[in-house]
């Protein structure tokens, strides 16, 4: 029995070569008119557009463009605050009060002038929403003697004022609007603020662009503000969608996004000549330590076996795990912000000395855990094979380490609750002041969770105070350094390196710069 | 009935066990260490409250319709749900089409030609497609079709900064149809053939060998013999007769394979970056978002549930050997 | 877990000698062929690739050459090596897995089967309950729960897949039940026990033991799949599917990904031949048949 061709089946071939090509039409670039659009591939943290609540790397991108704040920074120098909503601003030689005098032109996207009211609301909104980023506001208080003055009151010397500012969480919103959409700055916000579904979907800025769609999932539309006061940017639309890394190495090869901010150093070496690919040191320090909690652990706890760990990990083999453009971590302070120590300071391996501080802690083949996180990646590098790598280097020294990854979600409990025997872990700048990193001192976040208690370094301690009230910016270096070298030689802590950061993109985009605080501005491409 | 209560429970039940802490998994590293911030991120989310309490809570709020906030995207899981459930529908959709169009096709071919090359041939790649690791195809799939070949794009629903049409059914492609838009129409059918394809492959297979099977199951039968004995053309043969009897049991298959669909797409949403439920369900796993979880949890085996009742119903009308329950 | 067609009716003896006749089809010498040639290179690893699959000795992302027929991964580990030591981790744990899923099943559903009532009630609704969440997500919130690795995975995988296994053996129980045959053996006396295990089990093995083989394909696909999502085998272990996710980062390095892939499906594709054959031999008209739980 010989069957004809169901005519049912031509027909569907038919369609489905029909549908196949109109595919193939519908992909090639709709960028026909006169407009210009960014698309940015980023693999998505994106929570909110809400400047009150976002404090993620993806939101930062978003609510920059927004947004305007009262000083910025310009390209990618964080070592001293430009003006922007503020067109000057004094600091007291206390380090408690800054003034800060706005500019008189600027208006929101619906056309209202923007004034001290505004700011006022925006940080105390923030403050009191007791979101992601309320700390960095903590103990200090708006106040708004004028329509066209902002003063920032600490309750203690704060030196990194000038550049927490800038970030885009203290963005200015326009009050008016929030109010009329459940806004509140009041005490107690954190209940009955209810302004984020409504900013979610409309922007309430003054910055260069306005928001057309957000999505947590897939992709935030960004158009340009009509009113907006400054050089109208380049870019009339950007997008930023979510793309895993893999998938922004092939799209940013095919044009089909212009920028790429997740990729690997690996996944950037097999990029082709038509594109460019900035790859610098990023902010982010990936460090260890040893628990310092005799009670804890009496072997990492031991000065020798902490000391056999410093002399013992191989640095520089660490640093070319991490791929190109990674530098070691000289200390715990990020080469590219004030304070951070050159490179020569760094420590480097001494096998030799290792092996004969394990032998004087008493400790014969110890047995050790090392725990981290197995879930998370961060600048295209994943735990696992640093941690694999350090078991490798302490086992030449004679220390046995037990790999115990975990996802961070169950890991980060052990990390802050001061149990983790070994630890490798990372901290991003919450804002690019060496201020922020006096958490790794004794007694103090970071310190504590690495089992380091209040006490313990009474000379790192004392210099940390000092720094804190210390204004000048060159006695401040100064101080970090040397408080950064005594952490190196005799602190648990041990900083490992800062990975590579790679942007891939495509040779259209001009004046390409990264920062720190927001990843890229993309108002200032062209 | 107590089909849902039990669901709700193992629902619960599994998503607290996780040893993790969600302050922990969505609280930034600095606001983690600030009492005052995890305090009011617990209270917003009723975390505070012991374990019994929130379940009650959970339960009593369902019975409203309301299934929480997810703590990922700050919205009611109900809005979330509403906007992920269409993506999948339409890629499920899509992909049963294709799955039925072609199956059923193959599948009688199989069946006419049985034994002959055609039949071994489909017999080997049938196998084939229910043994293919669908991660993995979709992967080569994104690679050689996307990247080498430029035949479509690489991933999400339509082309980056375009917007979808007035939400009618939300799926994005009928959506632009009512519109009269062609630029998304022919954009969202551009994005989800692929993702429906690589989707499609396993239920291909499987139908194609359900077809066959059935089909030659009815022509073994008499009044077959006698249609043709009449000298009925071959196509009215095939068409009336056949089809006709071999379909029933072979849409009742295709109902439960689209109800796989519809639960399955995990692996395929996560690589082609479709913003459905299998890619929320995912998410909202890894960062133990638990009014998310649950919320994707329910409505799946809800889904799940109905689909099979539906097909159990079917079956028992259709064999009157089988009985339902 | 996939069941394509599963078998409820109990196999005659006619029915039986058929399956000789099926073993020389070329589909089955094929699925054999591909089965034996991994299981003997699982067994004999060691002998057959000279190395570790740990190591990280060789240069990184070496694309395939006679030195590395399979070419290295961004660590610098051999990936042939990598993945026929791959085939140490998946054979064995889906052997266990389907052997489990079927023994726990088995066990319940004769029960359920053989005494109705009670027991027939709850283990139907725990079938059902069970059923009710799809498979992958299902494993997906078993695994969370649990935390990721490769035996909490085969535990999840098994707590998805005995339903399957309850369902069929029920049925079958519950028409041999019925049989005459095992009447008459019951009233000459013989236990409640010795009647299931004599009479009953054997004519349930032959159907089982075809949804073993098919379930064997789907076990190692459900295992991999889980392992991609980065919940089951954790790095370095060399299982396929982790390694076709850490492939997935580097698509211009495309060794590292494809042949670990190919691996998974040459595997199950090996199984499904077996098993297609198996149950063709055992019932040619396999339309009838009911059921499908599908992935």
């Amino acid at each position: 029995m010989r069957i004809s061709h169901s005519p049912q089946r031509l027909l569907t071939g038919g369609i489905g070569f029909a549908l196949l090509l109109m595919a193939a039409c519908g992909t090639s670039g709709n960028q026909g008119s006169t407009s210009k659009t960014l698309v940015v591939d980023k693999s998505f943290d994106m929570k909110t557009a809400d400047p009150g609540r976002e404090f993620e790397i993806s939101g930062s991108i978003v609510v920059k463009g927004l947004y305007d704040t009262l000083l910025t920074f310009k390209g990618s120098d964080v070592t001293k605050a430009v003006p922007s909503l503020a067109s000057s601003y004094d600091g007291s030689s206390d380090a408690t009060t800054y003034t800060f005098h706005l500019r008189h032109d600027v208006k929101f996207s619906d056309g209202t002038p923007l004034t001290s009211a505004d700011v006022v609301f925006s940080f105390n909104r923030m403050k009191n929403i007791k979101g992601n980023p309320s700390f960095l506001l903590a103990g200090v208080t708006t106040t708004a003697p004028d329509p066209y003055t902002v003063v920032l009151t600490a309750d203690a010397p704060n030196t990194a004022i000038p550049f927490i500012v800038p970030n885009p969480a203290l963005g200015v919103v326009n009050s008016k609007v929030v109010k009329a959409n459940g806004g509140t700055d009041a005490v107690g916000a954190d209940k009955s603020d209810t302004a984020e579904p409504f900013l979610d979907k409309t922007s309430a800025g003054s910055g260069p662009y306005i928001l057309q769609s957000f999505s947590t999932t897939s992709q935030v539309v960004m158009v340009t503000n009509p009113k907006y006061w400054g050089t109208p940017p380049a870019y009339s639309k950007v997008v930023v969608r979510n793309v895993v890394a893999a998938t922004q190495s092939l799209d940013v090869q095919k044009n089909v996004a212009q920028i790429a901010l997740d990729l690997s150093p690996d996944q950037a070496s097999s990029l082709g000549s038509n594109l460019q690919v900035q790859q610098s040191a990023s902010p982010n320090v990936f460090f260890m330590f040893a628990n310092a909690n005799p009670s804890v652990s009496r072997v990492t706890s031991n000065k020798n076996f902490q000391d056999a760990v410093r002399y013992g990990l191989d640095y520089a083999g660490l640093v070319q795990l991490a791929g190109k453009g990674a530098i070691q971590a000289a200390g715990i302070i990020p080469s590219l912000f004030l304070g951070a120590l050159p490179q020569s300071d760094a420590l480097t391996r001494d096998l030799t000395k290792a092996k004969a501080a394990l032998a004087a802690s008493g400790f014969t083949n110890p047995t050790v855990t090392l725990e981290y996180p197995s879930d998370i990646t961060v600048n295209g590098l994943q735990f696992q094979p640093g941690a694999e790598r350090i078991q490798a280097n302490l086992k030449d020294v004679g220390i046995n380490v037990t790999l115990a990854p975990a996802p961070v979600a169950s890991s980060l409990a052990n990390y802050r609750a001061g149990k983790e025997v070994l630890g490798y872990w990372l901290w991003g700048p919450d804002f690019p002041d060496p201020s922020d990193y006096l958490v790794f001192l004794p007694g103090r976040l970071v310190g504590l969770r690495a089992g380091w208690a209040a006490g313990s370094d009474p000379a790192v301690e004392a210099l940390g105070k000092q720094a804190e009230t210390t204004v000048a910016d060159s006695a401040r270096a100064a101080l970090y350094q040397q408080i950064q070298k005594e952490l190196d030689l005799h602190g648990p802590i041990i900083p490992l390196f800062q990975p590579g950061q790679v942007i891939a993109a495509s040779n259209s985009v001009h004046n390409l710069t990264s920062n720190p605080t927001w990843t890229i501005d993309v108002a200032s491409f062209n | 009935m107590l089909l849902g209560v039990g669901i709700t429970f193992v629902a619960f039940v599994l998503t607290h066990l996780v040893p993790g802490d969600p302050a922990a998994a969505n609280l930034g590293q600095r606001a983690i260490a600030d009492p005052a911030a995890v305090a009011a991120f617990r209270a917003h989310y009723g975390l505070d409250k012991p374990l019994p309490q929130q379940y009650l809570i959970y339960v009593t709020n369902l019975a409203h319709g309301d299934f929480g906030e997810s703590q990922q995207s700050h919205r009611p899981v109900r809005d979330d749900l509403a906007e992920y459930v269409p993506a999948t529908l339409e890629l499920a959709s899509t992909a049963i089409v294709i799955s039925l169009v072609l199956g059923i096709g193959l599948g009688v071919t199989a069946a006419m030609n049985r034994d002959r090359i055609v039949d071994q041939v489909l017999r080997v790649t049938t196998l084939a497609g229910v043994s293919m690791p669908t991660f993995w195809l979709a992967l080569v799939a994104l690679y050689i079709v996307f990247f080498k070949l430029g035949w479509a794009p690489s991933g999400g629903r339509l082309d980056p900064g375009q917007l979808p049409d007035a939400h009618v059914t939300g799926f994005y492609t009928i959506d632009a149809l009512l519109a009269g838009d062609w630029a998304t129409l022919t954009s969202a059918i551009a994005h989800i053939i692929l993702p429906a394809c690589v989707l499609a492959l396993y239920t291909v297979s499987l139908l194609t060998r359900f077809t066959r099977a059935s089909v030659l199951e009815v022509l073994g039968n008499d009044y077959i013999r006698a249609a043709r004995a009449k000298g009925l053309p071959e196509r009215i043969v095939i068409g009336r007769h056949i089809l006709r009897a071999a379909l029933v049991p072979v849409i009742t298959v295709a109902g439960v394979a689209f109800g796989s669909l519809l639960t399955g797409t995990v692996l395929v949403e996560t690589i082609f970056a479709w913003p459905g439920i299998g890619q929320y369900a995912y998410r909202s796993a890894t960062n133990l978002d638990l009014p998310a979880t649950m919320g994707v949890s329910l409505f799946v085996a809800v889904v799940y549930i109905t689909v099979n009742f539906v097909v159990d119903l079917l079956y028992g009308i259709i064999d009157p050997r089988i009985r339902v329950g | 877990m996939s069941l394509p067609l599963a078998l409820t009716r109990p196999l005659s003896r006619r029915q039986r000698s058929a399956v000789g006749s099926a073993w020389r089809q070329p589909l089955a010498l094929a699925g054999i062929a591909i089965v034996a040639t991994w299981v003997v290179l699982a067994v004999l690893a060691p002998l057959i690739v000279r190395g570790d699959p740990l190591a990280q000795d060789f240069p990184r992302f070496l694309p395939p050459s006679p030195t590395h027929l399979f070419g290295t991964d961004g660590v610098g580990r051999d990936v042939l090596t990598r993945v026929i030591y791959g085939a140490r981790i998946s054979i064995p744990l889906a052997l266990l897995l389907v052997g489990l899923s079927l023994l726990t099943g088995s066990l319940l559903g004769s029960l359920a089967g053989y005494f109705g009532g009670v027991v027939d009630e709850v283990v139907m609704r725990a079938t059902d309950l069970v059923f009710a969440f799809p498979t992958l997500i299902l494993a997906m919130a078993v695994l969370a729960a649990l935390g990721p690795g490769l035996q909490n995975a085969v535990l999840a995988i098994v707590v998805v897949a005995w339903p399957a296994y309850a369902r069929v053996v029920r049925g079958l129980v519950m028409s041999t039940r019925g049989a005459d045959y095992v009447n008459a053996t019951r009233l000459l006396g013989a236990s409640a026990r010795r009647a299931l295990l004599v009479d009953v089990l054997p004519n349930v093995a032959g159907p089982v033991l075809v949804l073993a083989t098919l379930d064997l394909g789907a076990a190692i696909l459900l295992l991999s799949g889980l392992s991609f999502l980065g919940l089951g085998a954790r790095p370095p272990a060399p299982e396929w599917g982790s390694m076709v996710a850490t492939g997935a980062q580097t698509f211009n390095f495309w060794w590292v990904g494809t042949f670990p892939g190919l691996a998974i499906l040459t595997v199950v594709l090996g199984f499904n031949f077996l098993g297609d054959t198996l149950r063709d031999a055992l019932d040619p008209r396999t339309s009838r048949d009911i059921r499908q739980r599908v992935l």
